[in-house]
């Protein structure tokens, strides 16, 4: 395949799907800049290896590669943060959640939670390892199917449902722990 | 105090609120709700959660950005679609219309460069534009003769929108809008038909100031240019100039 038909598919394959890389990666990196580093290398990555594209969903392939590209950078750049996400093995424990104990509630946690503003959002989405904050980032702002997310992280689904609940349960618990 | 929902049924209401559940699954599950507050609290709280999220916004892809990712593709300076030659092959249609609507989509709210053009002059490539869409399987990206659906996809698409009335009643029923990307703009443009004709609306934001519609003809088409409300507008059509003058006049009536 030579380079004029690589770069058509990337056009056609890539370019679409620009803004949900680069909000994967910006949750992922914590800011815009790294997040266009990020998305920049993710695509020449995604340049050479389009000609092996098989079909399916482009954006989840895309989604991948910048997933990936993301762990790599932060490895390179940030070890030192990389070591909060934990061991892996950890992360889909679910014994080790410590806060599924209920508290009592005056305002229904609803509500408070719809009051909730971008900053306390994004602090709550912050607090996430990485492995929950992925999950939560692709189905909740990029709105991805579960289908789709397991193909992006390589995962069973079940996995992926376990770790959204539990992102989710924790954006939660956030917002209330920061509204009290 | 409510009780801790167990992992499991947590892990099926968040299937249930992403409607990722079969039906059977589902029903039960939404029977079991309606019995149990605390079930129906969690949910709600998913619910919630779910929703805060889904409000925050996806980044704007910065133009500088994008014409890098562009360049990865193509190292020459030609990057622009619109600057390339104008004997397309036909396969190159698709990719040209993608790469135009790609680069509207994330060009949105705020990044509007108003770069003097040393190329073609606006006309001409609202010219061009008008003809690429009449080549195009269809003249519109959303189409709907509804105003209030045609608004806010312009609003969602490029954080800007012109006023869009219907004209039918004058003759000039709203075929849809449309994204122009004109030199370094992504530009919110309107479709409306007249008989078999089709009126190009091309509004560029910014105008401080108002002007009178002033009739002009570039690359094979009659034109009008006036400003009001913050644009500039450009209409193209091969409307006879009193026809489409007439049109302008409808479409200035209405928007007020």
């Amino acid at each position: 395949m030579d380079s004029t038909r690589s770069a058509e598919l990337f056009r056609q394959i890539v370019l679409p799907h620009l803004r949900d890389a680069l909000a994967l990666a910006r949750w992922l990196a914590g800011n815009q800049s790294d997040a266009e580093d990020i998305v920049q290398e993710s695509c020449v990555r995604a340049l050479k290896s389009v000609d092996g594209y098989a079909g399916g969903s482009a954006r989840a392939w895309l989604l991948a590669i910048v997933r990936n590209t993301a762990f790599t950078w932060l490895a390179r750049h940030r070890s030192a943060s990389l070591v909060m996400v934990g061991d892996l093995g950890d992360i889909d424990d679910v014994s080790r959640d410590a806060d599924t104990a209920a508290e009592p509630q005056p305002t229904p946690e609803s509500e408070l939670i719809r009051r909730a503003d971008q900053r306390a959002l994004a602090t709550a989405i912050a607090t996430l390892s990485l492995p929950l904050r992925e999950v939560v980032v692709l189905r909740d702002i990029s709105g991805f199917s579960y289908k789709e997310i397991a193909a992006v992280l390589n995962l069973p689904i079940g996995t992926v449902m376990s770790r959204l609940s539990r992102g989710r349960h924790q954006v939660a618990t956030e917002i209330r722990r920061a509204d009290a | 105090m409510t009780r801790t929902i167990p992992e499991d049924d947590r892990i099926a209401l968040n299937a249930l609120a992403d409607g990722e559940l079969d039906t059977a699954t589902a029903s039960t599950l939404v029977a079991r709700l309606a019995a149990d507050a605390d079930l129906q609290q969690a949910y709600d709280t998913i619910v919630a959660t779910r929703d805060a999220l889904g409000g925050l916004e996806l980044p704007v892809v910065p133009l500088e950005f994008l014409a890098r990712i562009e360049n990865l593709a193509t190292p020459s300076p030609a990057d622009s679609p619109l600057l390339r030659p104008r004997h397309y092959r036909w396969e190159g249609w698709r990719n040209i219309a993608a790469s135009v609507l790609v680069t509207a989509l994330i060009a949105s709210s705020a990044t509007y460069l108003f770069t003097s053009p040393r190329g073609p002059s606006l006309e001409q490539m609202v010219a061009s534009a008008h003809r690429r869409s009449l080549l195009a399987a269809n003249p519109v990206d959303v189409l709907s003769s509804d105003r209030h659906t045609v608004k806010p996809w312009l609003d969602q698409h490029l954080g800007v929108s012109p006023p869009a009335p219907d004209l039918a009643a004058a003759g000039y029923p709203l075929l849809g809008g449309r994204v122009e990307v004109l030199g370094q703009q992504a530009l919110p443009t309107l479709v409306y038909r007249h008989n078999e004709h089709t009126i190009s609306v091309v509004a560029q934001p910014g105008s401080t100031t108002t002007a009178a519609p002033r009739s002009l003809a570039s690359g094979g088409y009659n034109m009008v240019e006036w400003s009001i409300a913050g644009f500039d507008f450009t209409a193209a059509s091969d409307l006879e100039p009193a026809e489409l003058a007439t049109f302008v006049a409808a479409y200035l009536k209405a928007a007020g």
